[in-house]
């Protein structure tokens, strides 16, 4: 107990949750970026530019992919020249196709759709001319379909996708969002009764929380009574390990320490008009979260010395 | 033919009712109490008062062997009270015999 383990909440909750694929994570970090983009464009705020740039450059690789492939499917099934001018009647089932892709994506990314509309003819024009170099590094990056007349699968597009993100930011593989690791509570029995939790202080200053609020959280989820001593460690009364504290830890982060959309540790919690609201620093997302309870408590202690108290 | 109308139809009875139900928008609580020793008590919390609790609290002492009452609170309606660390128990029962959807349960402690 006393080694230094590594009490990492939300790098064990991921590993469970995490299925092959990993689209919980990316919709979330996607959701975080398209916030991020949309948010500041409001408040005017400094980091406008990185982001979009980022974005803008990711999305528009992939636009360009998909073009492509629609361009090819309708050059051979019209078998028309290439150049725009000459065929408006080809134009509507592209633009038709194009819609059928947007709904295809609509949740993997909602600025795709925006983006999209923006692009006039003369881009895609350009994107024509584009398109042969850019054929053949597609072709021996994924040469499934694209050379061959035959449609693409829904999950054939979604894994290119993610070979796409994981390409451009391989952080999000890695896990940027899993840094956050904090130190194990120090759990130790204080005779037989009453626990101590020593680094109690320590916690509430790297999760940056009042430590009124984690000890009320505390209390209230372990159905005790405790206080802060002259030490700064927290006593509890009653048996507990540090596994159990630990839980109750995870539970505390997880509710109010990390935002709900996209789960960065980096939040700030504000008391407005008797509720409590989440503010998120990297995503700006703001969000009410519960107010701490203890709820129903049983009388466990002698009911003749709380009579004794009463009268 | 009735003339619809007419009807008696009170719009804010689901509203009434749920606020009744709980505090909280209708969450069941399951909580852990430490007693003397390595003793422990599982309080339910927020059950819906439609269902009959001595009935519910006689089929869970059955079910569970322990012992166990069901408790009045002015604020918090009848709680259901079971001796022992009945935690996963109770939310298993309670999902099987289909009084309570697994997101309405919420279980406190360590």
């Amino acid at each position: 107990m006393d080694e230094d383990l590594i009490f990492d909440p939300s790098l064990k909750k991921k590993k469970k949750k995490k299925t092959g694929f990993d689209l919980d994570a990316a919709l979330a970090g996607e959701q975080g970026e398209t916030t991020s983009a949309e948010a500041p464009a409001e408040s005017g705020d400094v980091d406008v530019p990185e982001d979009d740039n980022l974005d803008l450059d990711n999305f528009g690789k992939k636009k360009k992919k998909k073009k492509k492939t629609f361009f090819n499917l309708d050059e051979l099934e019209n078998a028309l020249p290439e150049t725009k001018d000459e065929k408006p009647p080809a134009e509507e089932p592209e633009q038709q196709e194009e819609e059928m892709v947007d709904d295809l994506d609509l949740d993997i990314d909602f600025t795709r759709k925006k983006k999209k509309k923006k692009k006039t003819i003369d881009e895609l024009v350009m994107e024509d001319d584009l398109k042969s170099e850019d054929q053949e590094k597609e072709d021996d990056m994924h040469g499934d379909w694209v050379g061959s007349d035959r449609d693409y699968s829904y999950d054939e597009l979604l894994e290119r996708v993610f070979d796409i993100m994981r390409e451009k930011n391989p952080s999000m593989v890695s896990g940027k969002k899993q840094k956050f690791i904090m130190r194990p509570p120090q759990v130790v029995r204080i005779g037989t009764k009453k626990t101590s939790f020593a680094n109690f202080t320590e916690i509430c200053k790297t999760l940056h929380r009042q430590p009124k609020h984690l000890l009320d959280f505390l209390l209230a989820e372990l159905g005790t009574s405790g206080s802060v001593d002259g030490n700064s460690q927290l006593i509890i009364k009653g048996r507990f390990q540090q596994k159990q504290i630990e839980n109750v830890l995870r539970r505390y982060i997880k509710e109010y320490v990390t935002c709900h959309t996209c789960r960065s540790p980096d939040t700030i919690l504000q008391k407005d008009t008797r509720l409590f609201f989440l503010q998120c620093e990297t995503c700006g997302s703001r969000c009410s979260v519960a107010s701490i309870k203890s709820g129903f408590q049983a009388v466990t202690g002698k009911r003749a010395a709380m009579r004794a108290k009463v009268a | 033919m009735s003339i619809q109308n007419l009807n008696t139809f009170d719009p804010f009875a689901d509203a009434i009712k749920s606020s009744e139900d709980d505090v909280q928008d209708g969450l069941v609580h399951v909580r852990i109490q430490q007693r003397n020793g390595r003793k422990t008590l599982t309080t339910v919390q927020g059950l819906s008062s439609e269902y009959d609790l001595k009935k519910i609290v006689r089929a869970c002492k059955k079910e569970f062997a322990c012992n166990g009452t069901v408790v009045e609170h002015p604020e918090y309606g009848e709680v259901l009270q079971l001796q022992g660390d009945q935690r996963e128990n109770i939310c298993q029962w309670l999902t099987k015999s289909g009084l309570v959807k697994p997101e309405q349960l919420k279980v406190h402690g360590f």
